[in-house]
C-alpha cells in the first residue's frame, strides 16, 4: 500500500469517528448549504462537539462561533468546508495549520465548471499533501455516519438516514439525496453514507478499502459516473471480496458507445467502453446494476436474509398466476424449484385444502388467512432440500395481510435460510409491506424481482474472485516481438503486414501455419507446391486491411494450374479496386482443415487498460456479436469462462452430435495472447480472425490475423 | 482622488454593506473569508462602490476582486 493510502485510511477513521467538528464557513442564513449542514449535524444528535467557524457572526444557532479554525483552543477532528470554492485554500491552509487532517468540502466551483475551476482543485489538493490532510469533495453532499458511536450527518440532506448494514458511495450528490428518500420510504438503513464528489483526494477506491474494514458495513453500493483507474478499481473490489466477503454493487451511468465507431478492428468495434465495463465487473466480481430499484433490490436480499445454500426454492403463493410468473422467472434465472420430500408432501396434503396444490409452487388458494401460510411456510422451511422461501401475496376480501406478514416475519426468524416476499398490488397490501419492511423481510413490488435477487445472491457465494494468477510461458520470445513491434513503430506503419503479424504471434507460441511470400506467379506455382496442397494466397499491403472485400484472398486451392490463376487474380483484384496500394507480395500458406471459426481480440481501454475478446469468428462475428470480453492479465479460468460465456460455445462442446472441439488449445491460445498484449504496449489493437478450432486433441490453426500498431505521435 | 480617500470610502461601504465596524475593515481582509460576505452581499458590495465612486466594474474583473485592496486598487485603476 502506499503511503498516501495509509494515510487516508487513518485520516477517514477520524473522518467518519470525529469527536470535534468545525463547519468552516457557517452562517445563519436558513435554506443555504453552511446553515442547513450545521442543523443536520445538530439534528442528528451528534456524539461529539461542534464548532461553527464564521468570519462575521457571534454565534449560530445558539453556539458560539469562531473567526478562524485557528482561533479555537480545542483540537478539531474533522473540518466540513462549506465556503465558496474561491476561498477555500484559505480554510483548508488555516486547517492546515490548525494540525487538522481530516476535511470534507462541500463546496462546488471547481474542475466541473472548468480550467479555472480545476486550477483550484489543483490548489487545494496541494495544500492537503503539504499537511498530510485527506478530504472528500470537493463539489459533494457530504457524509453520513449512522454508527452510534458516531451519529453525524455532515451533510445537507434532508434527513439522516435509519442506521443499517449499507455502505453507500456516490458520485453524484444530487443521486444521494434521491436515494436517502427511497430507503427511507422502504426502511433501509445505511452504516455509512458517503457523497464523494470531484474525488480530487479521496476516491472511491480509498472509500471501498475503508468500507472492507468497517464491523458496520456488511454491504458495498456505489453510483459511478466514470472508471478513472479501472485497474486499481478491479483490485480494490477482489481485495475487498476476498478479504471481507462483501459484495460489492455498482450503479455505472455513462453507457456510451464513444470509441467503438472509430475503431479499424473487429476487437475495437465490438468492445464498447460499456462492454468492457459490464465484463471487467464480472471478472472482478462486482455486480452491475441497472437502475437504483435494482440495486436495493439485491442489497437488501444480502443485507436482511442469510445466504441461501443453494439454488433450490419454494414458492408460496395465494394465486395461481403470479406462482406461474414466478416459477418461469426463477428458472430462467438459473434457480430450480425444489422438489418437497415425503414428510413435507404429507403435512401440506394434511393441512391444506383438498383445492390447494401442495407441490411447489404451493398454491394456499385465494382465500387463504395466516393459519394456510403458517402451515406452508413452516413445512417448507423444514424441508431440508429448500433452501430459500418465496412468499406471494395478493389481497383478496378475506386476506388478512398484516397478520400474515407478521408470520412471515416470526416464522422466518427461526430458520437459518433467506426469505423473500412480493405482496402484490399497492394500496390494500401497504400495511403489510410495512410490517415485512420494518421487520427486515425483503419485499419486491414485481414476484420476478425476488428470484432476481436471490439468484444474485447465491452466485455471489458461489465465487470466490481472488487475483488473477495467469501463466508464465517459458517458451515465448518478447524480443524477437519487441524488435518487430519497435521497428513498425520506427517506421511509422500504422499495421503489421500479415506476415510480420504472424511472427509476433508465433514469438508467443500461438498456432500459426508456416507462411511464404511470392513476388510473381512462377514463384507462387513452387510455394504452393512447397507449403502442401490445399493452400490458401493472400494478399500482403500495407494499406489493405480488409483482404476479402478487395478480392485479395482466393483458397483452397487444389494444384499448380488454380496457383497461378489465384495469384493473377489477387493481383488484378487489387490492382483494379486500389491501384493506390503498394503490394509486398502475395502470400502462400496450406490451407487449414475446417473446424470452428472462432476470433480472438485485443483492444486497449483508456479506464481498463488491456481487454481481449473471444468469439464466434468467421465473416459473422458483427453480425451475431456473439464474443465475451475480459481485461487482462488472463488466468486459465478466466478464459474457460470466456468460452463458456458465448451462446454458440455449444458449437465447441458437441452439440446435435457434432465433433468436440479442442478447447484447452483455445484456452491456451487466449492466456498466450493475453500475455502478449501486456507485455507489449505497442500493440494498439489485434484480430485474430478466424483461429480455426480442430477436433479434440488436433489444436487450433490461425487463418488470419491483424495487429495495429501504436504510433508515437511525439 | 487620492488613494487615501479611496481606501476611507471604500471601507465606509464595505462596513455598511457587511453590516460591521469600519474599524474592522483591514486591507488585506478577504470579502467573504475574513469578512463573511455571502454571494447576495458580494453582489451589494459591487454596487455599493460602483453607486459611491461612479463608476462600472465589468463583471468579470470584479470577480478577481475578493480583497479590500484589491477594491482600492480596482477603483483607482478606473480613474485612470
Amino acid at each position: 500500500m502506499t503511503e498516501k493510502k495509509e494515510i487516508h485510511l487513518r485520516n477517514l477513521e477520524k473522518l467518519f469517528y470525529p469527536d470535534s467538528v468545525a463547519i468552516v464557513g457557517a452562517n445563519k442564513v436558513q435554506g443555504t448549504v453552511p446553515h442547513d449542514i450545521l442543523k443536520s449535524i445538530l439534528k442528528a444528535d451528534f456524539n461529539g462537539v461542534v464548532y461553527p467557524v464564521s468570519p462575521k457572526e457571534k454565534f449560530i444557532a445558539g453556539i458560539k462561533t469562531y473567526k478562524y479554525v485557528t482561533d479555537i483552543e480545542d483540537p478539531i477532528d474533522l473540518a466540513i468546508i462549506v465556503f465558496p470554492a474561491s476561498v477555500c485554500h484559505m480554510a483548508l491552509e488555516q486547517c492546515g495549520q490548525k494540525g487538522i487532517k481530516s476535511a470534507i468540502i462541500i463546496s462546488a466551483g471547481f474542475k466541473e465548471v472548468g480550467p479555472h475551476g480545476l486550477a483550484k482543485e489543483l490548489q487545494i489538493k496541494a495544500i492537503a499533501d503539504k499537511y498530510d490532510m485527506s478530504f472528500i469533495g470537493p463539489n459533494c453532499l457530504g457524509v453520513i455516519n449512522t454508527d452510534p458511536r458516531a451519529k453525524i450527518n455532515a451533510s445537507f440532506a434532508r434527513q439522516m438516514p435509519e442506521e443499517g448494514s449499507i455502505g453507500f458511495l456516490s458520485q453524484s450528490g444530487a443521486l444521494c439525496t434521491a436515494v436517502l428518500d427511497y430507503a427511507q420510504a422502504k426502511h433501509i438503513g445505511f452504516s455509512k453514507f458517503i457523497s464523494f464528489g470531484n474525488k480530487t483526494d479521496i476516491s472511491e477506491i480509498d472509500l471501498l478499502y475503508y468500507l472492507k474494514d468497517d464491523p458496520k458495513t456488511k454491504i458495498i453500493l456505489m453510483y459511478l459516473e466514470e472508471v478513472s483507474d479501472g485497474q486499481a478499481l478491479m483490485k480494490a473490489a477482489r481485495d475487498v471480496i476476498s478479504e471481507s466477503g462483501k459484495p460489492i454493487l455498482i450503479l455505472k451511468s455513462g453507457r456510451t458507445k464513444e470509441g467503438a465507431a472509430a475503431a479499424a478492428s473487429h476487437t475495437g468495434s465490438l468492445a464498447g467502453s460499456d462492454e468492457i465495463c459490464d465484463a471487467a465487473f464480472k471478472q472482478a466480481g462486482i455486480i452491475r446494476c441497472s437502475n437504483m430499484e435494482e440495486m436495493f433490490n439485491i442489497a437488501k436480499a444480502f443485507a436482511y436474509q442469510p445466504i441461501p445454500k443453494s439454488n433450490k426454492v419454494a414458492i408460496i403463493t395465494n394465486a395461481g398466476g403470479p406462482g406461474v410468473l414466478t416459477t418461469d422467472a426463477a428458472i430462467h434465472d438459473g434457480l430450480e424449484l425444489a422438489s418437497f420430500s415425503e414428510d413435507t408432501t404429507s403435512i401440506l396434503k394434511k393441512n391444506l385444502p383438498k383445492t390447494a396444490n401442495i407441490k411447489n409452487p404451493v398454491d394456499v388458494i385465494g382465500d387463504a388467512r395466516i393459519d394456510r401460510y403458517n402451515i406452508a411456510l413452516s413445512a417448507a422451511f423444514d424441508d431440508p432440500g429448500v433452501a430459500g422461501v418465496f412468499v406471494i401475496l395478493t389481497p383478496q376480501s378475506m386476506t388478512d395481510i398484516d397478520l400474515i406478514a407478521r408470520e412471515v416475519a416470526k416464522v422466518s426468524s427461526h430458520y437459518d435460510k433467506p426469505v423473500y416476499t412480493s405482496f402484490m398490488g399497492e394500496a390494500d397490501v401497504q400495511e403489510g409491506i410495512e410490517v415485512l419492511q420494518r421487520n427486515k423481510i425483503p419485499h419486491y413490488s414485481q414476484p420476478e424481482y425476488m428470484s432476481k435477487a436471490f439468484a444474485a445472491v447465491y452466485n455471489f457465494s458461489l465465487n470466490h474472485y481472488n487475483h488473477v494468477k495467469p501463466a508464465k510461458y517459458a517458451d515465448i520470445h518478447p524480443e524477437i516481438t519487441s524488435a518487430i513491434l519497435n521497428n513498425a513503430v520506427h517506421k511509422n506503419s500504422d499495421y503489421l503486414t500479415e506476415e510480420t503479424a504472424q511472427k509476433v504471434l508465433a514469438a508467443y507460441g500461438l498456432p500459426v501455419l508456416d507462411s511464404y511470400v511470392a513476388n510473381d506467379a512462377e514463384q507462387a506455382v513452387e510455394l504452393a507446391g512447397k507449403a502442401g496442397f490445399p493452400v490458401v494466397m493472400k494478399v500482403l499491403s500495407d494499406e489493405i486491411v480488409h483482404k476479402y472485400d478487395m478480392g485479395g484472398v482466393v483458397i483452397n486451392i487444389k494444384d499448380t494450374n488454380e496457383a497461378e490463376k489465384a495469384y493473377n487474380s489477387i493481383i488484378g483484384n487489387v490492382k483494379k479496386l486500389r491501384p493506390d496500394a503498394k503490394i509486398k507480395g502475395v502470400l502462400v500458406r496450406r490451407m487449414i482443415p475446417e473446424g470452428v471459426e472462432v476470433i480472438l481480440g485485443v483492444k486497449r481501454d483508456s479506464s481498463f487498460n488491456t481487454v481481449v475478446m473471444f468469439g464466434l469468428g468467421g465473416i459473422f462475428v458483427e453480425i451475431f456479436k456473439d464474443v465475451s470480453f475480459r481485461v487482462a492479465p488472463i488466468d486459465k479460468k478466466t478464459a474457460e469462462s470466456m468460452i463458456n460465456e458465448i451462446k454458440s460455445s455449444a458449437l465447441l462442446k458437441g452439440a446435435r452430435g457434432s465433433a468436440i472441439r479442442d478447447i484447452p488449445a483455445i484456452v491456451d491460445s487466449i492466456q498466450r495472447l493475453s500475455q502478449l498484449a501486456v507485455d507489449h504496449p505497442q500493440i494498439k489493437e489485434l484480430d485474430i480472425n478466424p483461429m480455426i478450432v480442430l477436433e479434440e486433441g488436433n489444436g487450433c490453426f490461425i487463418a488470419d490475423a491483424k495487429i495495429m500498431v501504436t504510433l508515437n505521435k511525439s | 482622488m487620492e488613494r487615501s480617500e479611496v481606501e476611507s470610502r471604500v471601507n465606509k461601504v464595505v462596513a455598511k454593506v457587511l453590516k460591521i465596524e469600519e474599524s474592522d475593515v483591514s486591507k488585506d481582509a478577504n470579502f467573504i473569508f475574513d469578512l463573511g460576505a455571502d454571494s447576495m452581499q458580494s453582489m451589494e458590495l459591487v454596487a455599493g462602490f460602483e453607486e459611491e465612486f461612479n463608476i462600472e466594474m465589468d463583471e468579470d474583473k470584479a470577480l478577481n476582486v475578493q480583497t479590500v485592496s484589491d477594491a482600492v486598487d480596482f477603483i483607482v485603476g478606473s480613474f485612470k
